[in-house]
């Protein structure tokens, strides 16, 4: 039997109080409990990024944390970046130039390039390919997604 | 052999979170029980999955930042504690000035994700002989501070490793502070192969520190990863580095030693005879770097 530890947060801006198991990744937990299906588990050893979340404002592979390890700290998932109605402008960049295509790797992504929006708005491209090495795509090539973070930054 | 295994979750353990170092010491004393402590977790996760680790108990530091993060200077030493994680060191102004080999390490490591939450204690306590903090620690003359209930004691960063995956941490012992000497004039710089970019484990990593003065080397350290059963004080290579001219020839012989220092293996990443070539094209690399940046400026 697992002894369940009491974990205190903010979700997207909003505080919770959870029981969690301490043997379950935080991945798994965002995905089947706390109900923001946008992160997706991935490879499970934190070499793709389609389970990239935001803690204490960091790009995180939510696979590689232990959940509870969320205590007292800050957790962003794709949700918590926009909604339908005002979405955030790296969202929108990626409607206007079309740098979707199956969409499992897309919240992670967007996740990551709006860290790089926030905190390295001036990066060079040979930068942002850096910063953007940790969330794999198997369908666009990753140009489209550049294009819409530079978009995004009014820099095209 | 992991695919399937990963469907099944992490089997259960106690799990242990101190709020300051007396409840950690005490965390530490588990009668014989099987402990992990988790930092940032980047090599526990995989661990725990893999079943590579089953332990009965995971004591995680995470409300210890205060106590065991940050990075300072003063009295000629630059500190970095156990649970400062590869972004704060990669963008520390600190650590740029004091231990450039450090920062171009950290700035490498995995991922953007990965360097948000891995930390310089874990991978040193982790003791994988390609580690990427260890060479530039190395170089730099750096000593990492074990603490534990009965107190602390300081020992060089390459004798915490004691062979690949091994350190020399006793019971109820943690890695929590490491020291690099703080000279304004010491240069050292770092470089690695490998079969990519990023998010990628260094085939040979160097790194190298020392200072000219009057055309001459000083006090010289050339330190390699991946290249042995750990990270190593390259010793002929540093030995016949300083003192010697800062010159071109000077990085061709010192070169040549480095790749006589190291003692790599075959594996899936490189055989043992690139391994050794690449110790000494690496070398030379950073050596004739050091001459070009520093002795001409």
């Amino acid at each position: 039997m697992t002894s369940e530890v009491r974990v205190s947060f903010t979700l997207n801006g909003e505080a919770r109080s959870e029981e969690m198991e301490p043997n379950k990744t935080l991945c798994d937990f965002l995905h089947d409990e706390a109900g923001t299906t946008s992160v997706k588990k991935g490879c499970d050893t934190g070499e793709c990024g389609a389970c990239t979340v935001l803690l204490d404002d960091m790009p995180v592979t939510s696979c590689l944390v232990l959940a509870p390890q969320i205590n007292g700290r800050d957790v962003v998932t794709a949700e918590g970046l926009g909604t339908k109605s005002a979405p955030h402008p790296v969202q929108q960049a990626f409607v206007a130039k079309d740098a979707v295509q199956c969409g499992y790797c897309i919240p992670g992504m967007i996740v990551t390039l709006s860290w790089i929006y926030e905190h390295a708005p001036g990066a060079s491209d040979a930068e942002i390919k850096r910063l953007m090495s940790g969330n794999l795509c198997r369908c666009t090539g990753y140009i489209q997604q550049i294009d819409a973070l530079k978009s995004a930054l009014k820099r095209t | 052999m992991k695919s399937f295994q990963y469907l099944a979750p992490i089997p259960v353990f106690d799990y242990v979170v101190p709020g300051n170092l007396q409840e950690l010491f005490q965390a530490l004393d588990v009668h014989g029980r099987k402990l992990s402590i988790v930092a940032g977790g980047t090599d526990l996760m995989i661990a725990l999955k893999e079943r590579i680790i089953t332990p009965e108990v995971v004591v995680d530091l995470g409300r210890l930042r205060k106590e065991l993060g940050g990075i300072s200077s003063g009295g000629g030493v630059l500190r970095i504690g156990c649970l400062a994680t590869f972004s704060q060191i990669e963008s520390s102004p600190l650590v740029a000035r004091y231990a450039d080999a450090l920062r171009q390490a950290a700035a490498n490591v995995g991922t953007l994700q990965i360097r948000s939450i891995a930390t310089l204690g874990g991978n040193l306590a982790t003791a994988s002989p390609a580690a990427d903090s260890a060479p530039p620690l190395i170089a730099l003359g750096a000593n990492v501070t074990l603490a534990s209930g009965f107190g602390e004691r300081k020992i060089p960063v390459q004798s915490l490793f004691t062979g690949p995956k091994r350190n020399g941490l006793r019971p109820g012992e943690i890695v929590s502070t490491i020291e690099i000497p703080a000279t304004e004039d010491v240069w050292s710089s770092w470089t690695r192969a490998a079969v990519r970019n990023e998010n990628v484990l260094s085939t040979v990593s160097v790194a190298v520190a020392s200072t000219i003065h009057d055309g001459t080397f000083g006090p010289s350290r050339v330190a390699l990863g991946a290249v042995a059963p750990t990270p190593i004080l390259a010793e002929k290579a540093s030995v016949a580095m300083t003192w010697a001219d800062a010159t071109a020839q000077t990085a061709y012989s010192v070169a040549v030693l480095a790749a006589e220092d190291s003692k790599p293996i075959s594996d899936i990443r490189a055989s043992a005879s690139y391994r050794r070539r690449l110790v000494s094209v690496l070398t030379r690399r950073l050596i004739l770097q050091l001459i070009s940046e520093v002795a001409v400026p």
